[in-house]
């Protein structure tokens, strides 16, 4: 636990001591224990975000050249890698803005002008509720029965 | 007569005289059911080890002096009961802080950025005592309470993985501490400390890991601070560049 | 080249936000849609060229769909950026955020073009 490598430079003070120091030590556990896992999954999730918008990037721009190119983008993404891909990304980017609405309440101030926060609870229920009918209403749209 | 228990605390020791690296050393000692962490290394400091250094205090989580970091974790060591650790607990000096001796570290690195963020009511022109006593509701005072509430023990700075890795970021107390300010209706500050805010290892330096919110023992929630306070940035950076404002001395 | 990426922090973080937001309310919908039932032929129509062209020629899919490819670049670049910081690349933070915010950029620039020539 406590075997970590030492970093240094880490809350350096802006004199130095009158005596030597041992180097500071990165927090345990960090980066697959505890919190601090959910944590870099979160940030990994910034992956899942940046190459999905590029794939839809590709799917849309392949829409303006034409219905061949649009054909081929589309029989491309039945490769089982893209499809195990998608698959994971909408596990992943789901499980990512559940997470974020769950932190979300106590990002914000908790009061403006006359007007109180919601109680947390309510704030991330609301969220929640709202992406699952976002995404609900965006899949019939884009299954084609909207 | 119920036996005594045992339990066995290790260590760490570092005396920079002695010392290439700090080491780790073991005492086992009898220990009572209602003990704190605190309590064993007064122990082993009063009756086995004399030569053992740490800091501590008040005995009960108001001074911030007793921070380490108990199986891994940063804790206030005189509120953190022994009973819920096992046999053997390993108490370690506060991660992210070079180590002066033994469970001692360097504290001076906060203590600089806690003067960067000037956590002290700023006003453009100071009121005079004729105009009386400044009038703060209840509402107001509720803004920013929970901001005041930090006792300064920087486990947060021990839990953060942004301090390990930039040596600049002023950290979840101090920023916290800047922010209540901020949303103090007394101060005049907010443009000074938000430019401080956005220098290299600002707030945005924050990654909202909310590992300090999870140790604070004073339920302070400095990562919700962090975020407000990177809102309230923007909106501030906004205005400065449509609006050309007064600073507070 | 951290000083530029540090001036444009306050910027970089709102797109970031934004990004997160319509990233995760969006792309989920989108992957388990586009990406899986239509490939896997459960979702005939959504893989159509009339269906969709159609769909997203009109001005508000336009706008839906610039929203959904330029903003997550830019939430899924700063939380890249920022993971690389975690473990331990500060000396190359700078070439890694102007990569990564760079890569934002031209894919936001990309999708403008892709929705206007549509």
């Amino acid at each position: 636990m406590s075997h970590a490598r030492p970093v240094v430079d880490a809350m350096k003070p802006s004199k130095p001591g009158e005596t030597r120091t041992a180097p500071p030590r990165p927090p345990d556990g960090f980066p697959s224990q505890g919190n601090y896992r959910a944590y870099v999954a979160f940030g990994f999730g910034g992956f899942f975000l940046f190459t999905v918008s590029l794939l839809v990037l590709r799917a849309v721009w392949a829409l303006g050249n034409g219905e061949a190119a649009w054909n081929r983008v589309q029989a491309s993404f039945q490769n089982p890698i893209y499809v195990i891909f998608h698959a994971l990304a909408f596990l992943w980017l789901s499980w990512f803005i559940l997470r974020l609405f769950r932190l979300f309440p106590a990002t914000q101030p908790k009061r403006i002008g006359p007007f109180q926060r919601p109680p947390d609870a309510l704030l991330v229920a609301g969220l929640s509720g709202a992406f699952a009918v976002v995404t609900l209403i965006v899949a019939a749209i884009l299954w084609g029965c909207a | 007569m119920a036996e005594t228990q045992k339990k066995t605390i290790v260590v760490t020791r570092f005396d920079p005289d002695r010392d290439e690296a700090p080491r780790q050393q073991s005492y086992e000692i009898p220990v009572e059911p209602d003990w704190k962490v605190l309590d064993a290394l007064n122990y082993i400091k009063d009756h086995v080890d004399p030569t053992l250094s740490h800091r501590w205090s008040c005995r009960m989580a108001v001074c911030g002096s007793c921070g380490m970091n108990v199986d891994g974790s940063p804790k206030l060591t005189c509120k953190d009961a022994l009973s819920e650790y096992g046999d053997t607990v390993e108490v370690t000096p506060l991660a992210n802080f070079p180590v002066v001796r033994d469970l001692v570290v360097d504290i001076e690195g906060f203590m600089d950025r806690f003067q960067k963020v000037k956590p002290f009511i700023l006003r453009a022109k100071e009121l005079s005592v004729e105009a009386g006593p400044t009038r703060q509701s209840p509402a107001e005072l509720d803004d920013f309470r929970q901001f005041s509430m930090c006792i300064n023990c920087m486990l947060c700075y021990a839990a953060c993985p942004v301090i390990t890795n930039e040596p600049d970021f002023l950290g979840p107390a101090a920023i916290a501490l800047g922010h209540r300010y901020n949303l103090d209706t007394r101060d005049e500050g907010q443009a000074e400390r938000n430019k401080v805010f956005r220098e290299d290892g600002g707030i945005f330096a924050c990654s909202y890991a909310g590992e300090c919110s999870e140790v604070c023992p004073k339920h302070v929630d400095p990562s919700g601070a962090i975020q407000q306070a990177k809102l309230a940035n923007v909106i501030d950076w906004l205005t400065g560049l449509v609006l050309r404002r007064g600073e507070a001395r | 080249m951290r000083r530029v990426l540090l001036v444009l922090e306050p910027v970089i973080w709102v797109l970031f936000s934004a990004g997160m937001m319509v990233g995760g309310l969006l792309l989920p919908a989108w992957a388990l849609v586009m990406g899986v039932a239509g490939p896997l032929g459960i979702a005939s129509t959504a893989t159509s060229y009339d269906h969709f062209y159609a769909l997203a020629s009109n001005p508000l899919g336009r706008l839906v769909l610039l929203a959904a490819m330029a903003l997550p670049l830019w939430g899924g670049a700063h939380h890249l950026r920022h993971l690389w910081l975690d473990f331990g690349g500060l000396r190359s933070d700078g070439l890694v955020g102007t990569l990564c915010y760079g890569g934002a950029l031209l894919g936001s620039l990309l999708a403008i073009v892709a929705v206007v020539r549509l």
